[in-house]
């Protein structure tokens, strides 16, 4: 039985590491590892004896992926990071995402320029996935403010979603062979066509793992001419899409989390689409406990006023204990966990540098 | 021809620890191409995979800077030293 709880804190200055008994009294936290580089993603994985792996972003001497084998009291790099064949003529930029495959030791991950690598070996070699590396809309693809980042990869036996900003959803049958754009009714708001074939902001994408068909995405929105096309969700594994933004103050937001018990209930973080701050200073998750038909929000404990933060792409998750809760890391250096799926948040660490992605597991 | 390279603190757990390496190349580029083959994590950390010079990395040909001279065509002679520094920068 699972019982402690990992928190992965990717920062602009490294990475650090919180652990906990699973009554989450207290947080020890470790670190920086990879000191004084960004890290963008994190991955815990719990199959078997946890391996954490993060990337290390580092704009003087170029990526890394680091890998822990004693849940977080040390990293070392593995023997190589993803990197474009010579005669491509890309270069690896940053690195978005890392997932776990099949095998015990194969990864996905997704990277910028838009890229997807796979490694069989636990890190130490990468083959690029040219199915959406090299797909045909791949060298129209446009960055968006972060970056022509490929951040999202989920799996489903042989259907693979990915999200690209800027880019959209595109999706796999065959294991990740060939990708389709499928994106019908995700709106581009910066585009003279309101639904590109392709092209779109996709922030983040989710779904629960027992739910395949159900997918949730938070796109690029806050655009008052084309209001709804900020929170979406598909019925049909990602072939359409339609809005479930109402009720929300705002369409525009970074992460999009599923409840790990519920496939209903999600949780998004409304942001002001033009500063991307959290809404007249009051932070606040909001949550649907009915597939986006509907949505509350979840304040307790947050800041009344005069808070100006933005939560990023990556930096909110969920662990899985019976009663869950909900953690995210803000660009001012908080990191806030919300017990009971969000009903009473309480801040853990209050100073760290500012935090891109948040993973959590049981181990 | 002897060449010297000097590698700054930040990379030398890429070579082994050494703070100079000894080679003979008639180019930075051909210099470059060693490092490559006999140091690929030190060349990772220089070059992207298209072999362009990162951004923040500097190449010193004794004191000039390459990018002076003929970038990564410039010629080296015996005893000249190339010296990698990384820059200053960052917030």
């Amino acid at each position: 039985m699972p019982e402690r709880v990992i928190l992965c804190i990717g920062t602009k200055k490294g990475l650090f590491v919180a652990e906990a008994p699973k009554t989450r009294r207290s947080f020890a936290l470790r670190g920086p590892f990879g000191s004084g580089v960004a890290v963008y993603t994190a991955l815990i994985d719990a199959r078997g004896t946890p391996r954490l792996y993060a990337s290390s972003c580092n704009a003087f001497f170029g990526m890394k992926v680091l890998l822990s084998t004693d849940l977080g009291k040390k990293f070392k790099e593995t023997k190589s990071a993803p990197a474009f064949p010579k005669e491509d003529g890309r270069a690896l930029a940053n690195i978005w995402s890392l997932e776990v495959g099949d095998g015990k030791k194969d990864l996905w991950c997704g990277v910028e320029p838009a890229s997807l690598f796979k490694s069989s070996d636990g890190g130490d070699s990468w083959e690029m996935v040219p199915g959406i590396s090299n797909h045909a809309h791949a060298r129209k693809w446009q960055p968006g403010n972060g970056g022509l980042c490929l951040h999202t990869v989920l799996r489903d036996g042989d259907r693979v979603h990915l999200g690209i900003s800027t880019g959209g959803h595109y999706r796999s049958e065959d294991g990740g062979a060939s990708f389709t754009a499928s994106n019908q009714g995700i709106g581009a708001g910066f585009a003279p066509d309101p639904y590109p074939e392709f092209g779109q902001c996709v922030h983040k994408i989710a779904r629960h793992k027992d739910a395949p068909g159900r997918l949730y995405i938070q796109n690029h929105g806050g655009w008052p001419e084309r209001p709804g096309i900020g929170v979406l969700r598909s019925d049909d594994h990602g072939h359409t899409w339609r809005s479930i933004a109402k009720g929300l103050p705002s369409d525009f937001g970074f992460p999009m989390v599923v409840h790990p018990h519920d496939a209903d209930t999600i949780y998004v973080v409304p942001l002001e689409g033009s500063t991307r701050t959290c809404p007249g200073g009051a932070p606040a998750v909001w949550r649907s406990e009915d597939g986006g038909d509907s949505w509350s929000r979840l304040a307790r404990g947050l800041p009344k006023k005069e808070s100006f933060f933005t939560v990023q792409r990556d930096a909110m998750d969920i662990d899985e204990l019976k009663s869950p809760a909900l953690y995210f890391g803000t660009t001012t250096g908080q990191l806030w966990m919300g017990r009971d799926g969000g009903e009473e948040w309480n801040c853990l660490f209050d100073s760290l540098p500012p935090i891109h992605c948040v993973k959590v597991a049981m181990v | 021809m002897t060449i010297t390279i000097h590698v700054p603190g930040a990379l030398r757990a890429c070579c082994g620890g050494a703070s100079e390496l000894f080679l003979s190349a008639p180019s930075v580029r051909a210099a470059l191409e060693q490092l490559e083959r006999n140091h690929p994590s030190l060349y990772r950390s220089i070059c992207d995979e298209t072999g362009t010079v990162r951004r923040h990395v500097n190449l010193f040909v004794n004191t000039s800077h390459v990018r002076d001279r003929e970038g990564l065509d410039t010629a080296l002679a015996p005893g000249d030293v190339i010296t990698i520094l990384p820059a200053i920068s960052g917030g």
